[in-house]
């Protein structure tokens, strides 16, 4: 008997007592914890299959004593114990109803006693209408497992329950529960996609793909922290461009909120420019009218961009959830002789060091969409450095998006024709649809820019515009893009 | 860079004994002496009924309800917030939930033993806030878990350290009793608008 070690073939065969039989199952009865489930029906003298138990947790397999699962010659139909422990090892509902990043869901399919691998999934194929592939088969104590991807498959498979049986005419039961991923496709699955990212960044083209996996974030390569260095508040966490030894990682919000039941997992977070690249390529600003462009976040030496072209303001507003928030502050430096640059921001300014009126400080808080379409469209025109963006993303749970955008931009019309500014733009954001971004927070602070902003400054025309459209892996692929636009406009 | 300098004891030199650092029911900007020394919090009044339902239609009726509560909080805390971070430093950590996260130039700092080891390393502070502004945030976003965004700008000059100037944002959480409300940070973002030459 192929696969069956000497133990259980002895085992078998050994004449055993009820009492001995009893007291152990009582022992497992007493001692059923949620993982524990049938694994294998086994027959003998004719009898309608015993139930087998198998122990997930708890209980060793000590060599010399019987397993469990052989107690079969006391668990006969009959036996008001026995359909009575039928009942209470029917296995729980254990469907987990993680969604998780695979492509398919994954079946989990136990089995008991340690048949040969091979035999058993022959067995089973032979049955089986439907080919499938088993993935990291495997014994835990004795009950053998694998995974299957497809939920047909796996309920192709339970069909076969009761239709097999092994070399001693014991029936074989089999079993599916749902389950994660295997470990080893989820790390297949990592290192695709670092792989993908990876490729991405060595050819220096500025773009990665955010899926809706941003709120399962595990799937992003994660920088972190070096162990080994102190953290030095003080210290510029751009100092060495090459290692981005500081980068942030986005929190989970485990424990913050009570729902939340998201486990840790890590994302890519702030972000650092480059200045060593020499993309130097930028969007320039859109009027409205003109179709909007996807929000996409572009790599290049692990560095990460949120490209935003606050140009294309009624695209964008398309993002906006209905009952949106968004307010305006402006600082500007008081000594200035000549008039402020700002002064078309001021109307808007809801800096609450300075307004302490109430009913201001709710009429300048602009409520819905239509409050907001009409406050960003009064503002001037803009040019932003795309490049000069520096993102942090500091907060994120399964039901909302929370990052900043530091950047430099440039007014391209009117009084403040040439002017520099700089900004910081704060956005929270929840998921809608199938991959887009609802803002339902944002609030814009404007600010003159200090000189080394100015300087580093860069847009068109400073540099030649590159041939090739900027991002087109993200427009090939916008499904997989954050696009900051209704589905319509795309 | 220069290395900096722990130095941040002589904020500790202004602290009392004995100061009572709860502030109750109205803002205040200065410390009410007297009685034994509490946690540090920033406390408004209890959010109304109509706030603090999750429906979604007691939210667009009670917007402006919404918005003065978050003001109010946004304006308490960060008067408690830089003081604390001026003055009282070892104290800063009980402003943040236990799971809060710090992104402080791009440096991930989560928890509240980290963020007692990093207050502790930073130099001590001389804050000036200049801009401000908060929003309630959206519940969809929060899944009724009241919520305000805080936004602050201003100057910062760490000792041992030029001035900077600074952006920083947080995300403060209502836990409410019946008596009153208790906010904390929930997330923290701060950067310097120089960092990047600094």
């Amino acid at each position: 008997m192929s696969g069956h070690n000497t133990q259980d073939n002895t085992l078998q065969r050994r004449p055993r007592g009820r009492t001995m039989y009893q007291r152990r199952y009582n022992y497992v009865s007493e001692h059923v914890r949620s993982g524990i489930h049938f694994s294998s029906h086994q027959q003998q003298d004719g009898d309608t299959a015993t139930t087998g138990i198998h122990m997930g947790t708890g209980i060793r397999y000590a060599p010399y004593t019987i397993p469990c699962y052989y107690q079969r010659e006391n668990f006969k139909k009959r036996d008001q114990t026995r359909a009575n422990m039928e009942k209470e090892q029917k296995p729980p509902e254990r469907m987990e109803e993680k969604q998780d990043e695979t492509s398919g869901s994954w079946f989990k399919i136990p089995f008991g006693i340690r048949y040969d691998e091979k035999w058993l999934l022959n067995l089973i194929q032979k049955q089986c209408s439907v080919p499938f592939t088993p993935v990291e088969f495997h014994y835990e104590k004795m009950q053998a497992q694998f995974f299957v991807e497809d939920a047909s498959i796996a309920f192709a498979l339970k069909t076969v329950n009761g239709k097999i049986w092994d070399e001693d005419n014991e029936k074989i039961s089999v079993i599916i529960n749902r389950s994660d991923a295997p470990h080893s496709v989820q790390k297949e699955l990592k290192s695709e996609k670092a792989e993908m990212i990876k490729v991405m960044q060595t050819q220096d083209k500025l773009c990665i793909h955010i899926q809706t996996h941003l709120f399962f974030p595990h799937l992003l390569p994660p920088f972190t922290t070096s162990d080994s260095e102190p953290l030095n508040p003080m210290s510029n966490s751009a100092a060495d461009h090459e290692q981005v030894k500081s980068a942030g990682q986005l929190a989970k919000g485990k424990g913050l909120w009570p729902e939340e039941m998201s486990a840790n997992r890590n994302s890519l977070c702030t972000t650092i420019p480059d200045k060593s690249t020499n993309i130097r390529s930028v969007v320039p600003s859109v009027t409205p009218g003109e179709p909007e462009l996807p929000l996409m976040v572009p790599v290049g030496r692990r560095q990460y961009y949120l490209i935003y072209d606050s140009g294309v303001r009624q695209g964008l507003l398309g993002a906006y959830h209905d009952e949106a928030c968004f307010s305006l502050t402006v600082l500007f430096n008081p000594t200035d002789q000549a008039p402020s640059s700002l002064f078309e921001y001021f109307k808007d300014n809801r800096n609450m060091k300075n307004l302490k009126d109430p009913y201001l400080r709710v009429q300048l808080l602009k409520h819905t969409k239509r409050d907001i379409v009409c406050s960003l469209c009064v503002l001037p025109k803009t040019q932003h450095d795309l490049l000069s963006f520096v993102v942090d993303m500091w907060f994120q749970t399964e039901r909302m998006l929370c990052f900043s955008v530091n950047g430099v931009f440039k007014e391209v019309e009117g009084k403040s024709q040439g002017s520099v500014h700089a900004f910081t733009r704060t956005f929270i954001a929840i998921p809608a649809s199938s991959s887009g971004l609802c803002i339902v927070n944002e609030e814009l602070f404007v600010r003159d820019a200090i000189p080394d902003e100015i300087q580093s400054l860069h847009l068109p025309s400073d540099f030649a515009y590159p041939p090739s459209a900027p991002y087109p892996h993200c427009h090939r692929s916008s499904r997989k893009c954050w696009r900051l636009s209704p589905p319509h406009l795309g | 860079m220069r290395p900096f300098r722990r130095d941040w004891f002589q904020g500790d030199r202004g602290m009392h004994q004995g100061r009572s650092d709860r502030f109750h029911e109205e803002p205040q900007t200065s410390h009410t002496c007297g009685g034994s020394r509490t946690r540090e919090n920033v406390v408004t009044p209890p959010l109304t009924a109509q706030a603090a339902s999750s429906s979604p239609m007691a939210m667009a009726v009670d917007f402006k309800t919404y918005v003065d509560q978050a003001c109010r909080a946004a304006e308490e805390f960060v008067n408690i917030y830089y003081d604390t971070m001026d003055k009282r430093r070892r104290a800063l950590p009980r402003l943040y939930l236990d799971k809060a996260t710090l992104i402080w130039n791009g440096n991930v700092v989560t928890g509240l033993d980290a963020l007692a080891n990093f207050f502790d390393v930073l130099p001590s502070s001389e804050f000036q806030v200049n801009m401000l502004d908060c929003q309630p945030v959206h519940e969809q976003a929060t899944q009724a878990q009241t919520t305000v965004l805080v936004v602050t700008s201003g100057t910062v000059k760490f000792d041992g350290n030029k001035q900077h100037f600074f952006n920083q944002n947080f995300l403060l959480t209502a836990q409410s009793t019946p008596n009153n409300t208790v906010w904390k940070i929930a997330s923290d973002c701060f950067r310097f608008q120089d960092w990047a030459s600094s």
